[in-house]
């Protein structure tokens, strides 16, 4: 079986890859999409973390941050349906009316 | 091989994957999409072939190297793809790669709970509000990165410090625990079963608040989704991207 350290840096790979994609694209949809992965990440460091100790800790927290994942998507989305409707583009540039 | 050396090799394995992915983020002009595969691949291959000291007794998992390579390579993907619908379906494929992660922990009742609530519920909200969205032409913003370069060192900077903490803290043959044979999990023997009943016992709170939360969220979305669009005539115009919007009247 493979140690919590490999586990732990494919959880932190994960994190790090999805903050390279939010801080990077300039589609709303996929710089959402970037911090569901974050979130994956830290999912998988939560349990892994959990397993160390042998307790069930780490997963009742991974299921806390599924519900809040969802919940941040529902609303996350919502959002960007309505910013869509407002200017018929998704580029985030599109709304930096406030540089400068 | 010493943790000191482990903690070099890990930061040198980060900045070769670190310029892999900065060379496959979409750009105007040369394709660099060859020299960062190979770059990325190359860390990737370093990064596993690290694992293997980390291996406990008990040979080789095939299932988590396998799972690890599908979930770096369609996270990288992802963030890197131009077009969004290809970017939902590979995140839904780096969920699929998640999963075995966690039944190799026996996390059994997690591992189905993300199948059925992120890859199945999540993602397809994303991939309707996709669809939602269409452009055509295939819109400019996706054809090139925002500072990439930034943005690849500040992911793979934050990486490197965690990554060194944890290879110098968490040791080389900690194993993953049993949690079937520990002896502190209460409630059943089932995994489904402790977690249920962790939940209505110890973290009955928690829970509770987590259902307050969908309620509020559910209540956010609606009035959100509700209001009414101004109508703006500027978005027949045509206009270059760095002006798109600059011209329009305030709310």
């Amino acid at each position: 079986m493979p140690s919590v350290t490999a586990y732990m840096i494919l959880g932190s790979l994960l994190f790090a890859l999805g903050l390279v994609g939010f801080l990077s694209r300039r589609n709303l949809i996929v710089v959402f999409l970037s911090t569901e992965l974050m979130f994956q990440g830290v999912l998988v460091n939560f349990v892994a973390m959990g397993s160390l100790r042998g307790q069930l800790n780490g997963q009742i927290f991974a299921l806390h941050l599924l519900v809040i994942a969802a919940v941040e998507a529902g609303v996350a989305l919502g959002l960007v349906v309505y910013l869509y409707r407002r200017k018929a583009t998704l580029d985030t540039e599109s709304w930096s009316g406030m540089w400068g | 091989m010493s943790t000191a050396v482990t903690v070099y090799v890990t930061y040198g394995l980060f900045a070769l994957g670190g310029l892999g992915v900065y060379l496959l983020m979409p750009r105007i002009g040369r394709s660099t999409r060859g020299a960062g595969a190979i770059f990325g691949m190359a860390a990737l291959a370093g990064l596993l072939g690290l694992c293997t000291q980390w291996l406990a007794v008990g040979g080789v998992d095939v299932l988590f190297y396998v799972s690890a390579i599908v979930a770096l390579v369609a996270s990288v993907k992802m963030i890197t793809h131009t077009m969004p619908v290809y970017s939902a379906l590979y995140f839904v494929l780096v969920v699929l790669a998640v999963t075995p992660l966690l039944l190799l922990q026996e996390a059994e009742f997690l591992a189905v709970a993300l199948v059925i609530v992120y890859a199945g519920a999540i993602l397809v909200t994303y991939v309707f509000v996709i669809m939602l969205s269409q452009q055509t032409p295939p819109p400019t913003c996706d054809r090139r990165a925002r500072e990439p370069f930034v943005a690849v060192l500040a992911g793979f900077l934050t990486m490197s410090m965690v990554a060194s903490q944890i290879v110098r803290w968490t040791g080389s043959t900690k194993t993953v625990e049993s949690l079937a044979a520990s002896a502190t999990v209460e409630g059943g023997a089932d995994n489904t079963t402790a977690i249920g009943t962790l939940l209505v016992s110890d973290y009955l709170a928690a829970f509770e608040l987590a259902g307050v939360l969908l309620l509020i969220a559910m209540i956010g979305a609606i009035a959100v989704s509700r209001k009414r669009v101004p109508k703006h005539p500027v978005v027949e115009a045509a206009e270059p991207p760095g002006m798109i919007g600059r011209s329009v009247p305030p709310y």
